[in-house]
């Protein structure tokens, strides 16, 4: 049998947003959804990819003659993935860092190990470890065995998804985690399949069976101009959210950081062109919750 | 002493408390008056000394402080509530032209046209420098008379060029934490009583009656310099200046106010008499809570005026700026002079010390930014959850005060080094960052700052050694005897120095504020303290540490080079080989949480500590180490070549006991684990880490609770000290464009706050550039 592992594009110790306290964050790579505002374009295929920063790039080409597969193009981007065969001599070539691998298979107990290198900051600050994405839950063996590990060292852990993880194989899983935040974006099916590339069938099943359930789930709605927060995505998921018994929800701003990402892997995501969710419009959307009886938490 | 109250009251918690407008145009009037070279004293002490026929050193230096008080020029400006300034300007620097003054004069033409901070320099006062200080001292002051001429001259060029080591001992000791709770609970009377008992002593010698005699004259000069201000107070109508100056310093203080007027006077006098460097007041908080608890049962204590008064306070502090030439400013920018506070702690009986003054100190700390005092703040597994919130409430606001303390690290260190372990609980910080016992210790902790990363240098450059050596033991042996070798040498200027000071440079005044000089009837600078030791600090721990992990890598592990090939190429600052500069930086750094590294850093560190622990100084006292390099981790390494870790020539090193800039990558909890693998045992002399976080990191209560966590979390693994600076790059580059509008910009440095404008334009871009450690 293959050794337990899954590929991991980041690990971001101290973080401070996905979830209570100083955490560390796992980005799992691989996502069943492609949102047209995805912040981690890097994170969506499954597969390792050499990532290429032209900034960086001395046009002394040592990564071409490193390549055995002469997959280095001199001009434009640099990888033809089609030939690349990720063993990775042209990053080690570069003196500058301009090829960067991103994705990276770890086992459990290897991930782990980092994981613990931060726990006194977790106890210290009641705080903890969040797994990301990507989405994690397509890696269900995988964060299992993690949260085996974690419990062993009475570590809090905190879950994000896209909520379109499978229910059968996530039973056991869920009341072992200490928090979950719960990705919803378009109530609307049709709107949903659009922006996304799939349907919303299964997230808004997963949402009810997880407050039916009364597992400790939170709500989080990314804000993107013009694309989820009109009203009539709002209202609908205020009521999404009131028949569910729900009166929190976490409002994430657009951050337009996401789109420069899209170029070092050459991603065929469009560019949408946006700005930065502005703090104003932030304030607005929240007032509008919370005139609904939704209290609201910027992130 | 105990410092616990028996019957505790309820904390005072004012949060919405503001400096009143008297106390902000105090300081109005602070910030627009210009800070002036104080000449006076220099000029006094000429004249006194070249007319002076006094053999005796002591007595003369005495006599100079006594006839320099009493015809010094004095003010008391308007809406002050304490009197006395440090020169005859209202912010002035006083030259010590009989220590390292004159190497300061070196920028006469130029103290006026500095970019940081300008200096007023009267004409008048410029000329009788150039006439009659300078040569006159030039071949008397402390350096020149420490050694032969030929040396003398080799030692100052060695100084300011300061590529090995600098002794910040050339300019004068200070650095230590008068006994301010004898102070203020004796006066000058208690004082002069005990040097009287002891001059009855038939057995003593002529030269222990000169000590006694100077100490009394000192006395004498003090409150004759006191009652100038008494008369000036009642001639301008000040009573309430005047009614305090009836009383003190001669009587013990009777309330708050005449204990902050009785610590100035001295505070002021001492760094008059001895040199403005790390006086420090020790743990205020608890000294003079028996007068609060006095004020509390009178029912005269007023919470809101007494943080007024402090204010005023921190203002005479601020008005405190040492004469720094250029050059020294590089390595000490910021104007630091290291008068500081410590709060919190313990009490005798292990239990939390914090007590209602702690708070309002905390109240003024977070409300009246000002560039002194060094705010500091000792915490411990026992101490009250309330003060420790309220610390990094305090901390998250801004202005990097105060930079904390670990307890239950610190003491343990301590208690192996000091000879009286039964009174570590009492510990106070002195000048920067380093612990000392109050009262009683002479630790001059600023000692020397050491080039640790330079002996690696220096052995890489001896290209005839390198066949001998053929593993990292070997060069580990050669580096451990390139390091006995320049100890040895700083050892002899150091004692030279020393010596120099006890025998031309006593500081009689000074003597009588701290415990075990006047019953030993000795001067400071003679060992008279109870506890004496001399600091000496290691500079550029982690770029050793990183440069051993390269040449372990390269050379012996992967063998891609040999260790003669790698000095070449650090030696021509890799200009032939830009890809191995990359490669070399791409290597495991300190900072990171890397096994590798990290236990380099902790080798080199213990094998510091061994070497530096086996010398005792001239006054009996051991050498202690510490880790801090002030600013200079950036001169230092402006002189030297490249590093095996890929750092390039000329490029700073790392800020004391952290990670060099730029090298730690992942965040604040890694690059803490790696400084906290470092043994605290070794740095009994303390170290300095400077965290920084931009202001949306650690905004409102969640910001202050996340600081707190992370601190507990780098304590509760070792971690000894930790100052941490909420920055805010966009108004740095504001500050840097239109300094006017950001005269009270405080960034922390290296263990003390400065105003941001009043940095080199390169350490404003060094500030604004560091990776701020956001998430």
């Amino acid at each position: 049998m293959k050794p337990l592992s899954a590929p991991i594009f980041d690990i971001q110790r101290f973080s401070i947003h996905d979830g209570p306290g100083i955490r560390t964050t796992v980005f799992f790579k691989g996502c069943n959804l492609a949102c047209d505002w995805c912040q981690n374009p890097e994170s969506q295929s499954v597969t390792p990819l050499v990532s290429f920063y032209e900034n960086r790039c001395d046009q002394h080409f040592a990564c071409a003659r490193a390549c055995p597969e002469n997959a280095i193009s001199k001009d434009g981007f640099r990888i033809d993935y089609a030939r690349c065969s990720r063993c990775l001599q042209c990053i080690e070539a570069c003196p500058n860092g301009a090829l960067q691998l991103i994705g990276k298979s770890l086992g459990p107990a290897q991930l782990f190990e980092q994981l613990l290198a931060d726990k006194a900051y977790y106890e210290s600050s009641d705080g903890g470890v969040t797994f990301s994405g990507g989405e994690p839950t397509l890696y269900p063996a995988f964060i299992e065995r993690v949260l085996g590990f974690c419990e062993e060292h009475s570590i809090h852990t905190t879950l994000e998804t896209c909520g379109t993880f499978s229910q059968k194989r996530w039973t056991s899983i869920l009341p072992r985690l200490n928090l979950i935040y719960f990705d919803l974006k378009i109530i609307d099916a049709k709107r949903h399949k659009q922006a996304t590339g799939s349907s919303n069938r299964r997230i808004l099943e997963n949402a009810r069976y997880l407050t039916t359930n009364g597992y400790p789930v939170e709500f989080r709605l990314p804000l993107v101009p013009g694309l989820t927060d009109d009203p009539d995505n709002l209202e609908k998921t205020a009521d999404f959210l009131k028949a569910l018994g729900q009166s929190k929800i976490h409002l994430l701003g657009y951050h337009r950081m996401g789109e420069a990402k899209i170029d070092i892997i050459q991603g065929k995501q469009k560019k949408l062109g946006l700005q930065n969710y502005a703090a104003d419009k932030l304030a607005d959307v929240a007032q509008w919750f919370e005139q609904r009886s939704i209290a609201t938490a910027a992130t | 002493m105990n410092y616990i109250d028996p019957n505790p009251q309820p904390r005072l918690h004012h949060d919405s408390w503001v400096p009143s407008a008297t106390v902000m145009k105090l300081r109005a009037d602070h910030d627009a008056s210009t800070p002036g070279l104080g000449a006076e004293r220099a000029l006094h002490y000429t004249a006194f000394y070249k007319a002076s026929q006094e053999p005796s050193a002591t007595l003369k230096k005495a006599k100079a402080l006594a006839d320099h008080l009493a015809r010094r020029t004095i003010q008391i400006c308007e809406g002050e509530m304490i009197v006395g300034h440090h020169t005859e300007h209202r912010i002035g620097a006083i030259c010590y032209a009989e220590l390292a003054g004159v190497a300061m004069l070196e920028d006469i033409f130029r103290f006026e046209s500095s970019k940081t901070t300008p200096l007023y320099v009267d004409p008048a006062a410029k000329r009788k420098l150039l006439l009659s200080v300078i040569p006159y001292w030039l071949p008397r002051h402390l350096a020149a008379r420490a050694f032969p001429f030929a040396k003398s001259i080799r030692y100052l060029s060695e100084q300011l060029q300061a590529e090995r080591f600098i002794i910040t001992e050339t300019g004068g000791v200070a650095h230590f934490v008068p006994h301010y709770e004898d102070i203020i609970t004796q006066g000058t009377g208690g004082l002069r009583a005990r040097v009287k008992v002891r001059l009855q002593d038939p057995n003593l010698t002529q030269e222990e009656r000169n000590q006694l005699n100077a100490n009394l004259i000192a006395l004498k000069a003090v409150e004759t310099f006191s009652d100038r201000y008494f008369q000036l107070a009642q001639k301008q109508g000040r009573h309430d200046i005047a009614d305090i100056l009836e009383r003190i310093p001669r009587q013990p203080a009777a309330s708050l106010r005449e204990a902050l007027q009785m610590i100035w006077f001295f505070q002021m006098v001492i760094q008059i008499e001895s040199l403005d460097q790390g006086i420090s007041l020790g743990r205020l908080d608890q000294y003079l809570y028996p007068l609060y608890q006095k004020e509390m049962a009178q029912g005269t204590f007023d919470p809101d005026a007494f943080r007024d008064i402090f204010c005023a306070f921190c203002l005479k502090l601020s008005e405190v700026i040492p004469l720094f030439s250029g050059r020294l400013t590089e390595m000490f920018a910021g104007l630091p002079s290291g008068q500081a506070i410590t709060l919190g702690g313990i009490g005798k009986d292990g239990q939390d010390a914090a007590n209602p003054l702690t708070f309002l100190l905390l109240d003024v700390i977070d409300q009246f930014k000002t560039r002194q005092p060094n705010w500091h703040a000792r915490i411990s597994k026992n101490s009250d959850s309330a003060y420790v919130r309220r610390v990094f409430e305090v901390i998250s606001h801004g202005g990097g005060s105060p930079a904390v303390y670990n307890d239950d690290v610190i003491m343990p260190a301590l208690s192996k080094r000091v000879d009286r372990p039964d009174l570590v609980w009492d510990y106070a910080t002195i000048g920067c960052v380093e612990p000392g016992i109050p009262g009683i210790s002479y630790n001059s902790s600023d000692a020397v700052l050491f080039n640790y990363a330079r002996i690696l240098e220096t052995v890489l450059g001896r290209t005839q050694d390198h066949n001998n050596i053929h593993q990292m033991s070997n060069l580990i042996e050669a580096l451990e005897a390139e390091l006995r070798s320049e100890i040895a040498t700083l050892k002899e200027y150091l004692d030279a120095i020393e010596r120099a000071n006890c025998k031309d440079h006593p500081v009689p005044f000074s003597s009588l504020t701290v415990q075990g000089c006047i019953e030993q009837a000795r001067d400071l600078t003679a060992g008279g303290a109870r506890l004496n030791a001399s600091g000496i600090q290691a500079v550029g721990l982690a770029d050793l540490a990183n440069s051993l992990a390269a040449i372990e890598t390269m050379v012996f592990e992967r063998k891609e080079m040999s260790l003669g090939e790698l000095a070449m190429a650090c030696q021509q600052n890799f200009e032939h080989d830009p890809a191995l500069k990359s490669k070399l930086a791409g290597l495991d750094k300190f900072g990171n949480d890397k096994a590798n590294v990290d236990t380099l850093a902790r080798q080199m560190l213990a094998l510091f500590d061994r070497v530096i622990s086996e010398n005792v100084n001239t006054r009996g006292g051991r050498w202690m180490p510490g880790v801090y390099s002030m600013t200079c981790h950036r001169s230092m390494g402006r002189k030297m070549a490249a590093l095996p870790s890929g750092r390039a020539a000329g490029a700073p090193m790392a800020d004391g006991i952290a990670p060099t800039d730029g090298t730690d990558c992942l965040g604040p909890t890694a690059s803490l684990n790696s400084v906290a693998k470092l043994d605290p045992m070794h740095t009994p002399n303390g170290v300095n880490l400077n965290l920084k976080f931009d202001a949306n990191t650690v905004k409102g209560p969640a910001g202050a609770a996340l600081l707190q966590g992370l601190v507990k979390g780098y304590f509760d693994q070792g971690g000894i000290q930790v100052q941490i600076n909420v920055l805010d790059p966009e108004t740095l580059i504001k500050a840097k464009k239109n300094p006017e509008n950001f005269k009270n910009l405080l960034v922390r440095i290296s263990g003390y706050s400065a105003y941001f404008v009043d940095l080199t334009p390169d350490l404003q871009d060094e500030i604004i550039a560091r990776t701020l450690q956001a998430a």
